[in-house]
């Protein structure tokens, strides 16, 4: 994460808001609880990426234990059903769900980012039309009618429930950005780019897109953090990860044990879960406190 | 006006209590879409309808080895000579419940000529009927008139109503379990009047002559009322199977004399959450029939050998364990090139090599130790203990979990960790399903199978996974077969060439001389004979290595002691009518 | 009557978005969706078999063809039966509508009536302890899963770990007792969930009134605060808040909650559409989308027109 602000500050050095960046890294350099929350976010990462490349984790499939056991020193969480360590699964599940908030939250970014600033370059016109027609469709599809209907389409996809919240999360987004590129575009510079006939893809890109990467950055934030907790509620309704292990997917076998008084699967997804998807909504806070200039608190 | 409340209070307390009617909560772990006799292809489905609806024959409440006895008949068919003609006379004076349907509003006598336009209507393509495929092909002319475009007025030359009470059916092939598909939610009695008037709508709408008519249905409940108006039918223990020492605890014996149905009100919940159920059923004020989930075993079971409640659970409810009356396995795909047939025969030896490699793996003990609270035992193949043609002789290795064994079977065959095809395992998507994927990878990682080429291939809804299945298209097939009559030729048709998919016969296993046997065994009366081509063809099918099985679940049934019954929760169980509550 | 004719006009110029709707849920349905055929075969069918169900369920017909019957169903607004139960779409809808609505009304107002008060006492005390722990409530409610919340809820008030005072599940409503016996948990599990994000989006919306000139200048001038409240701050950040209400409106009265619904088995119209999608229960599929999209059109309608009621500044052009 500490990357892309970087990454992102860089690229803004040239166009029109080095102040914007290095106010907010000031103001977010004040905020310690969102300083706190992005630690957490990191550590979250340093596990994921651990998982990736095995240090742990990586036996969440062994059977360990014959059956269910309770909390011990060898297995912190217990073991589940098949005996497997309840603990490794919930690291494994760290990964999953990184994959999942990743994917869904820069293609939905990137997808809603493009299209709402070309709706917006254009607004009004047959563009503007056409994708705030699209988008509209969209929203008015109930959201877990419109996943259920596509993870049955893409049935055997291991990606299905990507594809299906990136089809939907990119809207809200794409709403924001071009109410924001209606506001820019008459921004002297943009006009002149325009007058000496730059090539609109070159507007778009080089000029207006550059200039929403401070909504994009939130709104990313704030997507990961949905499709975490989406994940949840798909996996319960056998809509959701199919390959590996994923928090939805122990809490869906939780709701089975907990009546029954087994609380292992309950307490270690909901408890890695909650930390992470907490941290993230407390940094994605700070966040837009430090780039919203305007933001009254 | 408190005076008046008041007052309002003590008369609701007097009316409810001078006219408490007997309800029994009875719930069931599935749920079922339609009530129209021609769709009742579930058992939940066909218990209810074969309590709205009459069927011509039932099985004795509580005799074991299943017995038949006439229900709607008059009495057990006359059977020609060559056991092609079957006639079958009906009870008189019977009358359908009461329906707007009907002229008047009440229900007119129920005939010979109801029966057979119940049959037909499985021969229509409009009423989506699903059970054709117990009499097509058999029937005389049945086949011919659907052809000819279902047109109900004319005749069926071998479904014949000859009078008003007598029924007439005539055989293409001598088909020895008839009788029993009479006793089916399929072959269930409705009148024409209630399917023109409702239509499609039949489905929310069954009207018959059974002991119970429809209260209210819907995807959580269905309630079923008393019918007024049901035929004369008196309990009696001993023509029902009473046996003292099984039966004694249950209190059935009370039950002597009393007019059927007994309670006024049967509500039965659908909650395929086992935990609810649990929790539903122990509250006291709700359900009052349920089974012990695997995850309470431990909290409510005292002893396993033999099976015993704690005592505080005892002291409350009545147990039973039971096995079910259905069998699971793993079927392979035998027209998959990779693990069955193969048009080079030598590939085709080593498949069969590595399918019984995976069969040597599978670890039955372990699978129901996880998933069936350990209780029951595999058994080989798909004939379980009880039924004609088990083979108590059947050689343990067939269920024996040996990887080593697996190993050398393998490594002698030629296949090596890279060779060895890719294994999909398909199912429904949902956790239990999951689980149960997770424990198989585990065996074949443990036989020395890659876990790279170890995939699961997931459908969203039943329905999906059906049809991939019905258009050979999955590797593998796990699933459990309910049997519909206790007769094992109900389970060796699973296996029967030309039932392969679309047809209940999804391994695609096709063995001529296991075809063969099966057309002679399949007109066969019941007899030695006939048991032992069972038993060959059994062997066939073990030696081929087409099938994981078999294991038949033991169900925990619990009820609360002021309800007097007996569980018969399989297919052939209709037992609402003799519930009685304390 | 200018009300009239531009509801009117708004509805007929939102045409195309229900026409796109429609189209986008029908070729989902129809060429990824499951199919229905397997659902309805016995246990041993043929081929010839499939074949009729398939004919019976008019898969065999050209997708035009089908999108036309749609079309047709969608003006007469006449589904058909269900294909699972046989049941009619309007008699099903009818019957679980009902159900849906007395959840989800009672969240929604309820969730709405404390979110506001919530998000009035932490714009109030901006800045101090109290709004800083509200705040701290809500992103723990924003941050919680719904699943989790359900489970642990469940566990509090009706199992035999907890308080064990209410039913697990179902739906037995007779009066209003028990009506409030089986409504209370799913209840109190949604509102805690709502309260996270409705408290932050008002709690925004108030601020920004409370920071407005003519709000400080009344202030200073000594206005009653109750005055203030309800003349100054609440009039205005009402439109946001009525917007965010009834645009949420139609996928409450169609879409129900299905997890609220599946895990509670409560038979509500949620359940059914979710079953209905799993297994490709076209008619009823047909008949939620093209409702929701209807009511979603209405509710953007009545939110413009509420806007010129609030606010006479502006007008319905």
């Amino acid at each position: 994460m500490n990357e892309v602000i970087q990454n992102s500050t860089n690229k803004q050095t040239h166009t029109y808001g080095e102040s914007l960046w290095s106010k907010a890294l000031r103001k977010l350099r004040k905020d310690t609880i969102g300083i706190v929350a992005f630690f957490v976010v990191l550590i979250y990462l340093g596990i994921a990426v651990g998982v990736c490349l095995g240090f742990f984790g990586s036996s969440w499939d062994r059977f360990v234990t014959d059956g269910y056991s309770g909390m011990s020193r060898q297995h912190i969480f217990g073991t589940n059903l098949n005996g497997q360590d309840i603990f490794e699964r919930a690291l494994y599940g760290t990964k999953t769900a990184f994959q999942i908030g990743f994917i869904v939250a820069i293609v939905a970014t990137f997808l809603g980012g493009i299209l709402g600033a070309v709706a917006g370059f254009f607004s009004g016109k047959i563009p503007d039309v056409l994708i705030t027609w699209f988008y509209g469709v969209i929203d008015s599809i109930p959201f877990y009618l419109f996943v259920a209907a596509l993870a049955v389409a893409l049935a055997d996809n291991p990606y299905a429930m990507h594809i299906a919240m990136i089809s939907t999360f990119w809207t809200s987004t794409c709403r924001i950005i071009r109410g924001e590129v209606i506001k820019i575009k008459h921004l002297e510079y943009i006009e002149a780019a325009r007058a000496i006939g730059v090539s609109y893809t070159k507007i778009i890109f080089k000029h207006i897109i550059p200039n929403t990467i401070h909504i994009l950055l939130v709104q990313s934030t704030i997507l990961f953090v949905t499709a975490i907790k989406s994940e949840v509620i798909l996996s319960f309704l056998n809509l959701g990860v199919k390959e590996g292990v994923s928090w939805g997917l122990m809490l869906a076998e939780a709701a089975q044990e907990v009546p029954a008084g087994n609380f292992n699967n309950f307490i270690a997804a909901s408890g890695f879960m909650l930390i992470l998807v907490l941290a993230f909504n407390t940094f994605s806070d700070a966040l837009q406190d430090a780039l919203d200039p305007k933001k009254v608190s | 006006m408190q005076k008046k409340l008041f007052l309002l209070f003590i008369f609701c307390t007097i009316s409810t209590s001078a006219f408490a009617i007997k309800v029994f909560k009875y719930s069931v772990e599935g749920t079922p879409t339609s009530l129209d006799p021609v769709q009742s292809s579930t058992k939940y489905q066909n218990r209810i309808v074969s309590a709205i609806c009459d069927t011509l024959y039932d099985y004795k409440y509580l005799k074991i080895p299943y017995e038949l006895k006439p229900n709607l008949a008059a009495a057990l068919p006359k059977i020609s000579k060559d056991g092609l003609t079957y006639t079958i006379q009906i009870k008189k004076g019977v009358f359908f419940s009461d329906d707007p349907a009907f002229k008047g509003g009440k229900g007119r006598e129920l005939t010979a000529e109801d029966f057979v336009y119940s049959i037909k209507r499985h021969f229509d393509p409009k009423t989506l009927p699903r059970g054709a495929w117990l009499w097509q092909g058999r029937i005389k002319g049945i086949d011919d008139w659907k052809t000819a475009g279902s047109d109900y007025k004319k005749q069926v030359e071998g479904l014949k109503a000859i009078d008003k009470y007598t029924i007439q059916i005539s055989l293409v092939k001598p088909y020895p379990q008839l009788v029993y598909t009479l006793t089916k939610g399929y072959s269930a009695i409705v009148a024409k009047e209630v399917v023109e008037k409702y239509g499609p709508e039949i489905s929310i709408h069954p009207v018959g002559s059974g002991p119970w008519v429809l209260g209210s249905f819907n995807n959580q409940k269905a309630v079923l009322l008393k019918n007024k108006k049901y035929r004369e039918e008196i309990f009696d223990l001993k023509n029902e199977g009473y046996d003292e020492k099984i039966h004694g605890f249950t209190g059935i014996k009370s039950l002597q004399g009393k007019k059927l149905p007994i309670v006024d009100q049967i509500e039965i919940n659908f909650m395929e959450n086992f935990s609810m159920r649990w929790i539903s059923f122990t509250k006291g004020s709700e359900i009052q029939f349920g089974f012990i989930p695997e995850q309470q075993f431990n909290n409510v079971i005292a002893s396993r050998n033999p099976l015993s409640l704690n005592k505080e659970y005892a002291q409350k409810y009545y147990f039973l364990p039971q096995t079910e009356f259905a069998f699971r396995y793993l079927n392979f795909n035998m027209d998959d090139p990779k693990i069955g047939y193969n048009k080079d025969k030598e590939l085709e030896k080593k498949n069969k090599a590595l399918r019984i490699a995976i069969h040597k793996a599978w670890d039955w003990p372990q699978y129901i130790k996880t998933f069936f609270d350990d209780l029951g035992e595999a058994y080989p193949g798909i004939i379980s203990p009880g039924i004609d043609g088990y083979d108590p002789t059947l050689s343990k290795e067939y269920i024996t979990h040996d990887p080593e064994g697996a190993k050398k079977i393998l490594k002698d065959n030629g296949w090596t960790a890279a060779n060895l095809p890719d294994i999909t395992y398909s199912m429904v998507s949902d956790i239990r399903q999951n689980q149960m994927y997770d424990q198989f990878r585990g065996w074949l990682i443990t036989i020395g199978y890659p876990s790279s080429k170890i995939k699961k291939q997931t459908f969203a809804s039943f329905g999906d996974y059906s049809k991939a299945v019905k258009s050979r298209k999955t590797m593998t097939i796990a699933m459990a077969w309910g049997l519909d009559f206790p007769d094992s030729e109900n389970v060796l048709q699973l296996f029967y060439g030309p039932n392969s998919s679309p047809g209940s016969n999804n391994s695609n296993y096709n063995n001529p001389e296991y075809n063969a046997l099966y057309e002679k065994a399949s007109t066969m009366q019941p007899s030695k004979e006939r048991s032992e081509i069972y038993k060959k063809m059994h062997k066939l099918l073990l030696e081929d290595s087409v099938t994981i099985a078999g294991f038949s679940r033991t169900d925990l049934w619990v009820w609360h002691k002021n309800v007097i019954l007996y569980p018969v929760e399989n297919v052939l169980g209709n037992y609402f009518k003799y519930v009685d509550i304390k | 009557m200018d009300t009239f004719i531009y509801s009117l006009r708004k509805f007929f110029q939102s045409i195309p978005l229900i026409f796109g709707v429609t189209l986008i849920s029908f070729v989902l349905m129809v060429y990824f969706g499951p199919d229905k055929t397997y659902d309805l075969l016995g246990k041993n069918p043929t081929q010839q078999q499939i074949e009729e169900v398939h004919h019976q369920l008019g898969y065999d017909q050209p997708f035009l063809t089908r999108y036309f019957i749609f079309f047709k169903e969608i003006i007469t607004f006449d589904f058909g039966y269900s294909d699972s139960t046989g049941e009619k779409v309007s008699s099903i809808f009818a019957r679980t509508i009902p159900v849906s609505l007395a959840v989800q009304l009672p969240i929604l107002i309820s969730g709405n009536i404390i979110s506001i008060i919530l998000a009035l006492i932490a714009a109030y005390f901006r800045g101090k302890m109290i709004d800083k722990s509200v705040m701290f409530v809500a992103v723990i409610g924003m941050s919680v899963s719904y699943l989790i919340i359900v489970i642990l809820f469940q566990i509090i008030f009706c199992s035999s770990y907890g308080l064990n005072i209410f039913p697990v599940q179902g739906w037995e409503v007779e009066s209003f007792t028990s009506y409030l016996k089986y409504v209370t948990v799913p209840v109190l599990a949604s509102v805690f969930l709502s309260i996270g994000y409705n408290t932050r989006f008002y709690r925004a919306v108030i601020v920004e009134e409370i920071t407005k000139d003519h709000v400080r200048t009344a202030r200073a001038f000594g206005t009653h605060p109750l005055k203030l409240l309800f003349k100054n701050i609440l009039k205005n950040s009402l439109i946001p808040i009525m917007t965010r209400i009834i645009i949420t409106l139609p996928f409450i009265i169609i879409a129900g909650s299905i997890v609220l619904e599946s895990y509670f088995s409560i038979p509500g119209i949620g359940l059914v559409l979710y079953d209905a999608i799993l297994t490709g229960d076209l008619p009823i599929i047909k008949a939620a989308v093209t409702w929701t999209a209807m009511i979603y059109v209405l509710s953007l309608i009545l939110t413009d027109i509420m806007y010129t009621v609030v606010d006479p500044r502006v007008t319905l052009k």
